[in-house]
């Protein structure tokens, strides 16, 4: 009976650090992805839109 | 369905940017009211042809100084007003991002974002200006390098180290170009013993203001009020003058950039000596400024391609690119 009650601790601890183990890869993976995300939009290429839309913006009021 | 928006709320001008349209507003951040029952009478380029020309009833004020709120209410009210304009109203609510001085308290930070919510926004969020100013200016702020700005601005310079998407290191001073208008006020008070108003002063820096000598200079011709006969007179003023009322305000603006230098980690540092160091704001168009900040502290200093409108692109980025972005506003951070 306590080699049975043994083994399922063992099981539930085993299944407990597998958990963990995951959702702490699913953090860091989530946090590796926002990190990304956000140099992404910080780059030249995603900037160029909005510097476009405005430099033409000038251009068109100033008769250009 | 409003469009969301980004707003520079700057000391001296305001300017709106819209999502997916551009630059939508671009005023002088003034409000005139009627002193004797508090009635909003006009706000921006009309306000401020109102400043010192006004009747008693009548009070044409800025309801930032200092890169800080000098009156809560008045700001909600211009910052409602200014949404007003561009179409928010009670039905559409959009998303706001405003671009505040790095600073900024609090207490005024809440009442910036609490002014946008109850104008209509469904969602009010702040940025530093020269984190937007740094994005603004097209520097490559995405790459683990040295970017160094500088945003000068009406009552406010900030002087900041961006690396990755966030800020390294930051230096501000709430000094700005109207502490440049207010010491060519006092200098010509003080020497020709004449007073003139913000206006005239401002034309003057304008005119023939300096941080240092350039070519082509000349003298500038200036009306006031004599202050010992009370009769309008006339002065000649010339450029070394405007240096000499000015160099107090050059000059600690250019101690906060050399802070800002020795708060820098040494391998951003040397980014700087190749990549330069960025002008952006108003009063970075001051003639001569460029080359003076060179020249003390050794660093190349460019101007940025769109230095008044640098603050509101970048925040404009962040509406554009509003999810990915976030980490970057003002309350995400703490």
């Amino acid at each position: 009976m306590l080699t049975v009650l043994f083994i399922v601790m063992g099981v539930l601890i085993l299944a407990l650090g597998v958990v963990m183990m995951i959702g702490n890869r699913r953090i860091n993976e989530s946090g590796v992805r926002s990190f990304r995300r956000h140099i992404d939009a910080l780059s030249p290429e995603a900037r160029r839109e909005v510097h476009d839309r405005v430099r033409a913006q000038r251009d068109k009021k100033e008769g250009r | 369905m409003a469009r969301d928006l980004a707003i520079d709320l700057g000391t001296a001008n305001t300017l709106v940017y819209m999502k997916g349209k551009g630059i939508v507003l671009n005023e002088p951040s003034v409000i005139a009211l009627n002193r004797q029952t508090g009635e909003v009478l006009a706000t921006g380029r009309e306000a401020w042809q109102m400043i010192g020309r006004t009747p008693g009833y009548i009070v044409a004020v800025r309801p930032l100084r200092g890169g800080a709120i000098t009156d809560f209410e008045i700001t909600e009210r211009m910052i409602r007003l200014l949404l007003q304009r561009v179409g928010v109203s009670r039905f559409t609510r959009p998303k706001v991002v405003i671009c505040v001085p790095s600073a900024i308290t609090e207490v005024e930070r809440r009442a910036v974002t609490d002014a946008a919510r109850r104008a209509g926004a469904a969602d009010a969020q702040l940025i530093e200006q020269p984190m937007a100013a740094a994005i603004g200016a097209d520097l490559p702020i995405d790459e683990p390098v040295g970017n160094m700005v500088i945003d000068i601005g009406g009552g406010t310079s900030e002087t900041a180290v961006i690396s990755l998407g966030g800020i390294v290191a930051l230096e501000a001073v709430r000094v700005g170009s109207f502490d440049i208008d207010a010491a060519i006020q006092a200098y010509v008070r003080r020497e020709h013993g004449i007073a003139i108003g913000e206006r005239t002063a401002e034309e003057v820096k304008m005119a023939i203001g300096s941080a240092a000598p350039t070519e082509d200079e000349s003298q500038a011709e200036v009306r006031g009020r004599d202050l010992m006969t009370g009769l309008p007179k006339t002065v000649i003023l010339t450029p070394e003058e405007i240096r000499f009322a000015i160099e107090d305000v050059v000059s600690s603006i250019i101690a906060s950039v050399v802070r800002c230098l020795a708060k820098a980690p040494p391998e951003l540092a040397q980014d700087f000596l190749v990549r330069g160091m960025y002008l952006v704001g108003g009063g970075g168009l001051l003639r001569g400024l460029a080359q003076r900040i060179e020249r003390e502290t050794q660093v190349p200093v460019k101007m940025s391609n769109m230095p008044l409108e640098a603050v509101v692109l970048g925040a404009g980025h962040c509406i554009e690119h509003y999810d990915a972005l976030k980490n970057m506003f003002m309350g995400a951070r703490r």
